[in-house]
């Protein structure tokens, strides 16, 4: 028996923006929560880390794509300002696009040809996609629960999806379920020609997915990610400030927050969970307890041999294969970029220059090799965030399709090669930004699943795709947050909606926490 | 001198789908006639004679998708229908070794076995939960999907059919059809198999005839598509008709013949005739002119819509839904005269043993390779080849002692891609030619001296198949089937039960609800619809109690 032993009414493993939100909503509800980090930085996928220098730059996530804002609001995050970044996406020949809420145009001022064209789809999907945001801020239905009144009640925001697509009209519905399942390549050549314009625009589909514009149902990613809220975000004072005031939130209502701990195990008697083991000892008692890492590293946590067969072999196979590297620059002065202006680094820099070399890109990782040519969004940290700059200068960059499985393995010598690409693709647009240089930091997505518990080092911790959504996610039959054992949730990206920094699998799954009774 | 003759229905393009139709408006007592291009009928579903002694399936080349009650009902086989079944085929690996798959399913399972005791498990597994989809979606294929945004009675009883029969699977299985609809091949089998040459055996029938890759959602649905056929009842299995596939049509167009119908050949038609919104009848290239106030169009709906109907005559939105459906030539075809019966080292009895489909490749990532090199507009280097010789089990196809081989291919370009520029027109003697010795190099790997057999072959491009079947880019479905161009979503939404914004004018071919493969479904749930619009739908059965095939 452990001296350290207390007890709470749940625990939150993992003190990234998922678990804070969890246990920020646990405590405004009057539970004792305790949330257990493993590093000594709170924040998961969303953390920032401090530079020698003393400023800090994001580690991975750098961007904030559908931030609740009922979560900000139900939190009372008020001290949030988030900012809505403009994207420019560069084109090899110079002439970059810049897209804001004034439309796309030429960064010399010019408007751009398809502006209208790109506009009425942009319209399109966020219409679309405005439709499904109840369906995000709920648990999927479960259709075994027959035609009672608590099921109608789980139905209830499909139908509100519904209803609000069906007001759009007839002829948008009907295009809404052509759409639904397509790919983003047809979605978008239909409509524009290929080039940075459209090529920016696949890119927001298939960020952080093992999937190419042609693969179908990257248009629902779309949808899906667009659904809270259109646009990339980042707060004032960079995504730390997501964090802080998530963690202000939870230790304000009274959750306790506890760095540098390591759950070694999640104690289960019959079948349901009775605290956590940490790896120093201690021990804490729970009725419940909320993982926000991954599912296999959650059932592990509990032990499998308190899961059936089925849902084991299941788990196993969910498919989590990370795609996106994270390159971390340290720089003499801020990077120039050919044709640019300071403003444009205000936002959110796109190397997608068409939807083929997107589907270019996509086919290395394929086969576990590299792309020649990878797919880069560049943000710099001071700039966007509305920080004061910061000496060294810092560029975020999120590269996109590297391989989880490298043939070969992740040796040195395929860091540096990895390191290779990205610094020449970039000098492309660039020029001299290499010999600015001080230090650069590769982070492929092992290194990601290895400092963070995110499956596979995936963006989503689990792959969001059709057959990985709503009443199949993270597995078909568990769709509800409730994981296995009794007590235990998922609240983490694995966990319907998935990824991206929004806050609502945390939301979600306390939702259904306390629905189910369990604290 | 041009004839102005008047019919109650012309039906234009002599293809399985548009016999069908036919055979059921003639049954329905209208005066039907059926016109067609080229100077024999079948479309894609043929048997010619390219070479003395030899006849060949040249599109089209085997059967199991063409439903049991249409073949019953129009009584096909006293009109000379047969279909044989073949059993199972060979993958070969291309490094040596083989996988063999049987219908019999316990030989199946010690042949699984043979490579991993795992997989011989997974792969019980893995056949339950392909039948049990292919039961669920039988019973649809012979009905008309029902428009979700319909307030018709109609309607509404086919969605709750629809909903009901999802309702009954029970939260499990929803979920597992779920998955199993929007899955890939590939990700849908390494779930279950370990063994890369079992893993890329299965995972063909995933890919043949589409513009998609082991590795693109969708493709366990494209499985699914070649799997719930039957061959008198035994499902999934496939078989050869005898006499070649045109013996389909020929069963086809003779019922149709006896119920009194006409079929024209060389007539190739050149605009669908529209007056006030109304179609009117069909101008054939011959300057002949047929009236009609009902016409259904074999053709693929893009041919049929943007080629052969007044722009004009059409809303613009129909149009530009019709341009943006999405055909892609994907496939080639080899069709060759061999002198004497290829031998294969690999197999005991040099394969004497073996009928049916014989196929090479090594694994999924190989699977997938092909299909980059067809994104990038180039014919696979190294392509999935359905390899079959008819002549093993139907001696009527090629001479004493010779035999006819058929060879499928995936992928192969339309707009084949020559330094950069991607073009139909780069197809030439040479490209083509090109293209047979990929296939030829494949066969070899499998057949040593494969080549030396050979007496004569047609080499068939997607632009071949567009140009002489009349199939768009040479797509051997009519139109891709991903999820956005199937169900009531084919070919255009609001317009999937067969009818067009003219009065009078359907589309009966593949590229409608259930899509492609000689299943015959199309032209008859089209069939439905038009008598159904003319007030004689009691005269075609309903198939409510299709329950009783699935």
């Amino acid at each position: 028996m452990s001296p350290a032993s207390s007890h709470y009414d749940a625990i939150v493993i993992g003190g990234g923006h998922n678990g804070l939100t969890a246990g920020a909503y646990l405590a405004q509800q009057g539970r004792r929560v305790l949330i257990l980090e493993q590093s000594d930085v709170l924040g998961g996928l969303a953390k920032s880390q401090t530079l020698e220098s003393g400023g800090t730059m994001p580690r991975y996530a750098h961007l904030a794509y559908g931030l609740s804002p009922k979560v900000v609001d139900e939190l009372k995050l008020s001290s949030l300002a988030m900012r809505t970044l403009p994207t420019t996406h560069l084109s090899p020949d110079g002439n970059h696009v810049e897209v804001s809420d004034q439309g796309a145009r030429f960064v010399s001022g010019e408007s751009h040809p398809q502006s209208a064209a790109y506009e009425s789809l942009r319209h399109r999907i966020r219409s679309y996609s405005e439709a499904l945001a109840p369906v995000m801020h709920s648990a999927p239905p479960d259709i075994d629960a027959g035609l009672g009144l608590s099921a109608l009640r789980d139905l209830f925001p499909l139908a509100t999806a519904g209803l609000k697509l069906r007001r759009q009209g007839k002829d948008e519905m009907r295009e809404f379920m052509r759409i639904l399942l397509l790919n983003a390549y047809d979605f978008i050549l239909d409509e524009l020609d290929d080039g940075p314009l459209a090529g920016g625009f696949a890119a927001d589909a298939v960020l952080g997915a093992w999937a190419g514009p042609r693969s179908p149902g990257t248009v629902y990613a779309l949808l899906h990610r667009y659904a809270v809220t259109a646009n990339a975000t980042v707060p004032v004072g960079g995504m730390e400030a997501i964090i802080r005031a998530l963690a202000d939130s939870a230790t304000a209502a009274g959750a306790t927050i506890q760095t540098s701990a390591r759950v070694q195990s999640i104690t289960v008697a019959n079948d349901c969970v009775t605290g956590v083991v940490l790896e120093d000892g201690s021990s804490f008692g729970a009725r419940a307890v909320l993982s926000s890492v991954g599912p296999m590293p959650s059932m592990r946590l509990a032990g499998k041999e308190h899961f059936d067969i089925e849902t084991v072999r299941r788990i196993r196979h969910i498919r989590a294969k990370g795609t996106t590297a994270k390159v971390n620059l340290q720089l003499k002065e801020t990077p120039v970029f050919s044709g640019l202006e300071t403003r444009h680094l205000g936002g959110r820099l796109l190397i997608a220059p068409s939807v083929q070399y997107l589907e270019s890109a996509f086919n290395a990782v394929k086969y576990r090799r590299l792309p020649d040519a990878p797919v880069i969004e560049a943000v710099v940290p001071s700039a966007a965030s509305g920080t004061s700059a910061t000496a060294p200068a810092t560029l975020s960059l999120v590269v996109q399709y590297i391989p989880y499985h490298l043939d070969g393995g992740w040796t040195d010598a395929a860091r540096a090669s990895l390191s290779h690409r990205v610094i020449n693709t970039l000098s492309s647009y660039a020029p001299g930004l290499e010999q600015s240089i001080i230090e650069s930091e590769v982070l492929t997505p092992v290194d990601i699943e290895a400092e963070t518990n995110a499956p596979g080092g995936h963006w989503h911790h689990e792959e969001l795709n059709t057959d990985q959504l709503l009443t199949v996610r993270p597995i078909n039959g568990m769709a509800r947050y409730q994981f296995g054992v009794g007590g235990l949730y998922l609240c983490g990206a694995s966990a319907h909606p998935g990824g991206d920094v929004s806050g609502i699998p945390g939301r979600n799954s306390v939702k259904q926490l306390i629905r189910d009774g369990g604290v | 001198m041009a004839r102005f003759d008047s019919y109650d229905a012309i039906i234009t393009g002599a293809g399985h789908n548009g016999l069908t139709t036919a055979c059921y408006l003639a049954r329905a007592g209208l005066k039907t006639l059926v016109v067609e291009k080229n100077d024999y009928i079948g479309g894609a579903a043929v048997s010619r004679e390219l070479h003395e002694g030899w006849t060949y399936s040249n599109c089209s080349y085997v059967c199991s998708l063409l439903r049991e009650e249409i073949v019953r009902d129009l009584d096909l086989p006293r009109h000379g229908l047969q279909v044989i079944p073949y059993p199972g085929g060979v993958t070969f690996h291309e490094e040596g070794g083989y996988f063999a798959s049987y219908d019999d399913h316990n030989a199946m399972r010690r042949e699984v076995s043979r490579h991993s005791a795992r997989d011989a498990d997974a792969y019980e597994r893995y056949h339950q939960v392909v039948m049990r989809q292919c039961r669920f979606i039988r019973p649809f294929l012979l009905r008309t999907a029902p428009d979700p945004l319909s307030m018709k009675p109609r309607d509404i009883g086919e969605l709750v059919f629809l909903l009901k029969r999802m309702y009954d699977l029970g939260g499990r299985e929803l979920g597992e059809m779920i998955r199993f609809w929007t899955i890939s091949i590939g990700d849908f089998l390494d779930e279950y198999f370990e063994t890369p040459i079992i893993k890329s055996s299965l995972a063909g029938s995933g890919i043949i005839g589409t513009g998609l890759g082991v590795y693109s959602p969708g493709t366990a649905y494209v499985l699914l598509h070649h799997y719930m056929g039957d061959v008198d009842g035994s499902i999934g299995s496939w078989g050869f008709a005898r006499g070649a596939m045109g013996s389909i049509s020929n069963a086809l167009a003779s019922a149709f013949r006896e119920a009194g119908g006409e079929i024209l050949t060389n007539a190739g038609v050149s605009e669908f005739i529209v007056n006030d919104g109304k179609v009117t009848g069909v101008a054939l290239e011959n300057g002949d002119e047929y009236l009609a106030s009902t016409v259904a169009s074999n053709m693929d709906v893009k041919r049929t819509i943007l080629e052969h109907v007044r722009r004009d005559a059409m809303p613009a939105e129909y149009v530009r839904a019709v341009e943006r459906f999405k055909i892609r030539g994907s496939s080639g075809k080899v069709n060759i005269a061999l002198d004497s019966l290829p031998e294969f080292p690999e197999l005991p009895d040099n394969g004497l043993s073996f009928r049916g489909d014989f196929s090479c490749s090594t694994s999924l990532d190989t699977l997938e390779q092909a299909y980059d090199d067809w994104k990038d507009g180039k014919f696979s280097e190294k392509p999935y080849l359905d390899m079959l010789i008819p002549s093993r089990i139907d001696p009527t196809l090629a001479p004493n002692g010779a035999h006819m081989m058929t060879v499928f291919t995936q992928y192969a370009p339309y707009d084949l891609n020559v330094d950069g520029v991607r073009s139909p027109d780069n197809w030439s003697e040479e490209t083509k030619a090109a293209f047979a010795d990929s296939v030829y190099d494949r066969l070899s790997v499998i057949s040593p001296g494969i080549r030396d057999r050979i007496v004569h072959a047609e080499v068939r491009t997607p632009l071949d198949i567009e140009k002489e079947v009349g199939l768009t880019e040479g797509n051997i479905f009519q139109g891709e089937l991903t999820f956005d161009q199937l169900l009531f979503n084919r070919p255009v939404p609001g317009y999937a039960q067969y009818q067009t914004p003219i009065e009078g004018l359907y589309i009966v071919g593949s590229s409608t609800h259930p899509g492609g493969g000689v299943m015959a479904a199309p032209g008859a749930n089209a069939a439905r619809e038009i008598l159904r619009h003319l007030g004689k739908a009691k005269t075609m059965p309903a198939w409510k109690d299709t329950e009783a095939y699935a």
